[in-house]
C-alpha cells in the first residue's frame, strides 16, 4: 500500500477505468441491496470454548457505504467475531445477517474481503499466481482475475516499466510489497464488504496512511468497510460508526459523534503555562473532583467526577494563580470513552491471545 | 469451475510445476534401476571377495581335511588371499584357536575355522571371525567344508578320488517358475517376487513421500497465515479434499511417468548395459551372483497381470494414499512449525513403517497366517495386500475384503482428521495434548 499517497491522483485518474473493469454479477441487484440498509446485523450471538466464553450475546448493525470500527482490547473477542461473520467459526446462538441474507447463504464469502490480522502468502509462489488463485476462490474467472490483477498491479507499483514484481515470488519481495500484495487479494474480487482485522498493525506510517486513503476510497465507492483495531485514535478519524467490546461483550456502539457527544460534559481539556504544571497537580489529584486524569504533559485531559461541578474545578485552577492557557469542556476523545468504559482492568485481562 | 477444483488446480499445478517434481520424476527410473541392479552386481562381486579364503583352518582331525578345504577354498576364490592350515590336535585346539584370535584382532587374518571330529562326523564346523556375520561368506565356507566332507566319505567308501572330484564340481542353477490360477506364468518366480517387492516398495513409498508433502503442506499453510485466508473463502472440508487429490494426482502423475521412462530405460538402455558387461572378468562375477536373477531375466520376468488385479492394485493406492494423506494432513494442522512436524507425525510413520518391516517375512511366506493378517488389517493393507497378491494368488474375497476395509479406515480418517483441520488449522500456540484434541473433535462445529 506504499506510496499510495504520492499516488491518490493517479488513483482519481485511473478510477475510471477501474469502474468500467469491474464486473457487476446479477445476484448484486438493486433489488437485492433494497431488502436491507445494513450491510452486517449481528443479533445475540454467544461463542463459548471450553475455558472461557469468546463472544457473549454480542448485537450490533453496520449500515451499508459506512465505515465501521470494531474497537477492543486485546482478547476482547474481536477476531472471533470476525470469524463467525466469515462463517469460519459458527456461533453457539444468535444470528448474523449479511447484506439482508443470513450469512451462511452459499457465495456470500464470495461477497466479502477479509484481511486477517495475521499476514501470510505463499512465499514460494508467483505473485500473479496468488493473486490467482484468491480470486478463483472468490469466484472470479481466471480471465476476469488476471485482467484486474494486471490493473492493481500498475496501480499499487508492482508493475513498472523496468520491473514486474507480478512475475516474481513471494519471498523475493520486501514486506512492504508483500502487504501490498495482501490487500489487493483482499479486493480483488471486488466485495461489497470489507473487514479488515488490525489493518494497521506492524504497518509505517507511509503505508499506514495509504491504507486510511484506500478505506476512504472504499467508502466513496459505496463499499462497507469494518475494521478491528485498538488504535483509537485512527477509529476516531476513519469510523463513521463504532462498537467497543471487551471480555466478550459489547461495552457501547453507535455513531462516533453520538458516542462522544454521549459522554460530553464530564471532559475538561486544560492547559497551563509550562513552569505552572507542578501547582496544578495537587488540584487534580483531588478524587472528590477529578475521577481521572490524562496526563500529557503539557496539556491534561480530565474526567470531572460524578456529581461535582467542572466549574468548581476552573475556581481550584484559577486559586492557585497558575497561568490558564485553555479551559474547555470538549467532547472526549475515543481514547478518553474508551478507558472510561473499559477500563485498564478489562485490558489487561484481555492480553492473552486473539480477540 | 468450484472452489475444490480451484484448490485442486493450484495443489497440482504448483507441484508439477516445481524443478524438484521434474528432477524426481528423470531421476526415479535411474534410482529403481540401481536399487534392483546395483545389488545384484555387486552382490556378485563380493562373492569373490578379496579376503572369503583369507583365513587359517585349524585341523584337529588327524585327517588330510584341513588341507582339501583349504585346497578347495583356494581354487574356488583365485582372487582371494589362500587359506592356511595348522595341523592340531584336540588337547592342544583351544591354545591355538586363541593364537588364532590374535591374528584376527592384529588383522593378519580375517578368521578361523576349526575342524575336528565332529566335522568329519558332519555335524558341525567352527568359524569365527570378522566376517562371521557376513551370511554369504559363512555360506560359502560352509559349502566348501560340506562338499569336502562328502568327497571325503566317498573316497573312504572306495569310490576313485577322480570321479569324487567330477561328482563334486557340481554347480546347480535353479530356475523358477510360478504356478497361479491360470496355470504357468509368463516369467520366472524371482522376477515375481521382484515385481511383488517393487510394487509394495512404490506404493510405500509414494504414501510416505507424498503424505509428508501434505503434512508440510498444511503446516507451511497454517505458519504462514494463509489458512486464515484461504478458510475465509473456502470450507476447510474442501480445502483437505482439494489438497489430497491435487497431491494424489502428482503421486499418479510421477509414478506414470516412472513406468514410461522405466520402461523405456528397460528396452533401450539395459541391452547396451548388458553388452559392456560382457567383459571376460565380469561374466566370472555374473557366474558367481547366477542365484539370483540377472538383468536380462528381470525384464522378461515381470508377471502378466489380469486387469481385474491391475484394478485392486490401483484401489490399494488410491484408498492408501487417501487414508495416509489425511492422517498426515491433521498432524500438519496440529503443529505450529516444521520443527514439531516430525515428532508429531511419529504415530503415523509407526503405522506406515510397520507395514514395510513386514515385507521381508511375508515375502518369505505369502501364504502364511502372518501375510494374511497383515494383508487384511486396514493400516498394512495397501501396502502387504498388494505384495500377497503379485506373489501368490489371493482368494477375491479376502481382496475384497481388504479393501472394504481400507475404506472404512478411510472413512473413520477423513472424519477424524477433517475436525482435526477444522480446528488446528486457525490454532496457534502450544502443540494440543491428547485430551485437547479429542476436545477438539468432539467440538467441532
Amino acid at each position: 500500500m506504499a506510496n499510495l499517497v504520492a499516488l491518490h491522483h493517479y488513483q482519481q485518474e485511473r478510477r475510471a477505468t477501474w469502474i468500467v473493469s469491474r464486473v457487476r454479477r446479477p445476484r448484486f441487484s438493486p433489488r437485492t441491496r433494497s431488502m436491507s440498509d445494513l450491510a452486517l446485523d449481528i443479533r445475540n450471538v454467544s461463542k463459548q470454548y471450553a475455558e472461557h466464553v469468546a463472544v457473549n450475546d454480542l448485537s450490533l448493525a453496520v449500515p451499508r457505504g459506512s465505515v465501521y470500527g470494531l474497537l477492543g482490547p486485546n482478547g476482547a473477542g474481536k477476531t472471533t467475531t470476525i470469524r463467525m461473520v466469515l462463517d469460519i467459526i459458527v456461533p453457539d446462538s444468535g444470528t448474523i445477517t449479511l447484506l439482508g441474507e443470513p450469512h451462511r447463504t452459499s457465495g456470500m464469502t464470495d461477497r466479502i474481503g477479509y484481511l486477517p490480522e495475521e499476514r501470510g502468502l505463499y512465499k514460494k509462489m508467483q505473485v500473479r499466481r496468488v493473486l490467482r488463485f484468491l480470486a478463483q476462490l472468490k469466484g472470479v474467472p481466471a480471465k476476469v482475475a488476471d485482467q484486474r490483477i494486471g490493473e492493481w498491479l500498475e496501480r499499487l507499483e508492482l508493475k513498472t516499466a523496468e520491473k514486474d514484481w507480478g512475475l516474481s515470488k513471494i519471498d523475493e519481495l520486501s514486506r512492504g510489497m508483500q502487504q501490498k500484495v495482501q490487500f489487493i487479494g483482499t479486493l480483488v474480487h471486488d466485495p461489497d464488504l470489507v473487514i479488515l482485522d488490525e489493518p494497521f498493525s506492524g504497518l509505517d506510517p507511509i503505508n499506514a496512511q495509504s491504507l486510511k486513503d484506500s478505506i476512504v476510497e472504499l467508502k466513496s465507492r459505496g463499499k462497507t468497510v469494518i475494521f478491528s483495531t485498538h488504535m483509537m485514535d485512527n477509529a476516531e478519524r476513519l469510523c463513521d460508526s463504532v462498537c467497543i467490546i471487551a471480555r466478550g461483550k459489547k461495552v457501547l456502539d453507535g455513531a462516533v459523534e453520538a458516542v462522544r457527544t454521549r459522554h460530553s460534559g464530564r471532559t475538561v481539556a486544560l492547559a497551563v503555562a509550562g513552569e505552572w504544571r507542578d501547582t496544578v497537580l495537587p488540584v487534580l489529584a483531588d478524587r472528590s473532583l477529578v475521577s481521572r486524569v490524562d496526563d500529557q504533559n503539557r496539556h491534561f485531559e480530565i474526567e470531572v467526577a460524578a456529581g461535582a461541578d467542572p466549574q468548581l474545578l476552573l475556581h481550584r485552577v484559577i486559586e492557585t494563580g497558575a497561568e490558564i492557557q485553555r479551559f474547555e469542556l470538549v467532547l472526549p476523545s475515543l481514547h478518553q470513552i474508551f478507558l472510561e468504559t473499559v477500563g485498564a482492568r478489562g485490558v489487561e485481562e484481555g492480553m492473552s491471545g486473539h480477540g | 469451475m468450484g472452489k475444490l477444483g480451484v484448490v485442486f488446480q493450484r495443489e497440482y499445478l504448483e507441484r508439477v510445476r516445481s524443478k524438484w517434481f521434474l528432477l524426481g520424476t528423470l531421476l526415479g527410473p535411474l534410482f529403481f534401476l540401481l536399487i534392483f541392479v546395483a545389488p545384484q552386481l555387486m552382490g556378485g562381486r563380493s562373492a569373490s571377495s578379496e579376503n572369503v579364503a583369507h583365513i587359517l583352518v585349524l585341523d584337529a582331525t588327524g585327517s588330510r581335511m584341513g588341507a582339501r578345504v583349504a585346497d578347495a577354498l583356494r581354487e574356488g576364490y583365485p582372487t582371494s588371499p589362500a587359506p592356511m592350515v595348522e595341523k592340531t590336535s584336540d588337547s592342544e585346539l583351544p591354545l591355538a584357536q586363541d593364537r588364532a584370535a590374535l591374528l584376527v584382532q592384529h588383522s593378519a587374518i580375517v578368521g578361523f575355522l576349526v575342524l575336528d571330529s565332529s566335522t568329519v562326523a558332519g555335524r558341525m564346523a567352527t568359524y569365527s571371525g570378522r566376517n562371521a556375520t557376513s551370511m554369504r561368506d559363512v555360506e560359502v565356507i560352509r559349502n566348501v567344508v560340506r562338499q569336502q566332507v562328502l568327497s571325503a566319505r566317498m573316497e573312504r567308501a572306495g569310490i576313485d578320488p577322480q570321479q569324487v572330484a567330477a561328482f563334486s564340481k557340481l554347480r546347480l542353477e535353479m530356475r523358477t517358475q510360478k504356478i497361479g490360477d491360470k496355470g504357468r506364468e509368463k516369467g520366472s518366480g524371482t522376477g515375481a517376487m521382484l515385481f511383488g517387492y517393487a510394487v509394495a516398495m512404490l506404493l510405500y513409498m509414494m504414501i510416505v513421500i507424498y503424505g509428508q508433502t501434505i503434512m508440510r503442506g498444511v503446516t507451511e499453510e497454517k505458519t504462514t497465515r494463509v489458512a486464515e485466508v484461504v478458510v475465509s473463502s473456502v470450507k476447510t472440508d474442501v480445502l483437505l479434499a482439494g489438497k489430497v487429490l491435487g497431491v494424489g494426482l502428482v503421486a499418479i502423475t510421477q509414478v506414470v511417468a516412472w513406468i514410461v521412462l522405466s520402461l523405456a530405460t528397460m528396452y533401450y538402455v539395459l541391452p547396451i548395459i548388458q553388452q559392456s558387461l560382457g567383459t571376460p572378468e565380469q561374466m566370472l562375477a555374473a557366474r558367481a551372483a547366477a542365484q539370483g536373477a540377472d538383468a536380462s531375466s528381470m525384464v522378461a520376468g515381470i508377471p502378466s497381470i489380469s486387469l481385474g488385479a491391475a484394478f485392486a492394485l490401483f484401489c490399494f493406492f488410491v484408498l492408501g494414499f487417501v487414508l495416509y494423506a489425511s492422517l498426515f494432513a491433521a498432524v500438519g494442522a496440529m503443529v505450529n512449525s516444521q520443527e514439531d512436524i516430525q515428532q508429531a507425525a511419529t504415530p503415523v510413520m509407526l503405522l506406515l513403517v510397520s507395514s514395510a518391516i513386514f515385507m521381508p517375512p511375508i515375502m518369505a511366506n505369502p501364504g502364511g497366517t502372518l501375510a494374511r493378517t497383515m494383508s487384511l488389517i486396514p493400516f498394512s493393507a495397501p501396502i502387504l495386500m498388494p505384495l500377497r497378491m503379485t506373489l501368490v494368488p489371493v482368494p477375491w474375497w479376502e481382496v475384497t475384503g481388504s479393501i472394504v476395509g481400507v475404506m472404512l479406515a478411510c472413512v473413520a480418517a477423513i472424519w477424524l482428521s477433517a475436525r482435526i483441520y477444522r480446528v488446528g488449522l486457525l490454532m496457534y500456540g502450544k502443540k494440543p495434548s491428547l485430551a485437547e484434541l479429542v476436545r477438539w473433535v468432539k467440538y467441532a462445529r
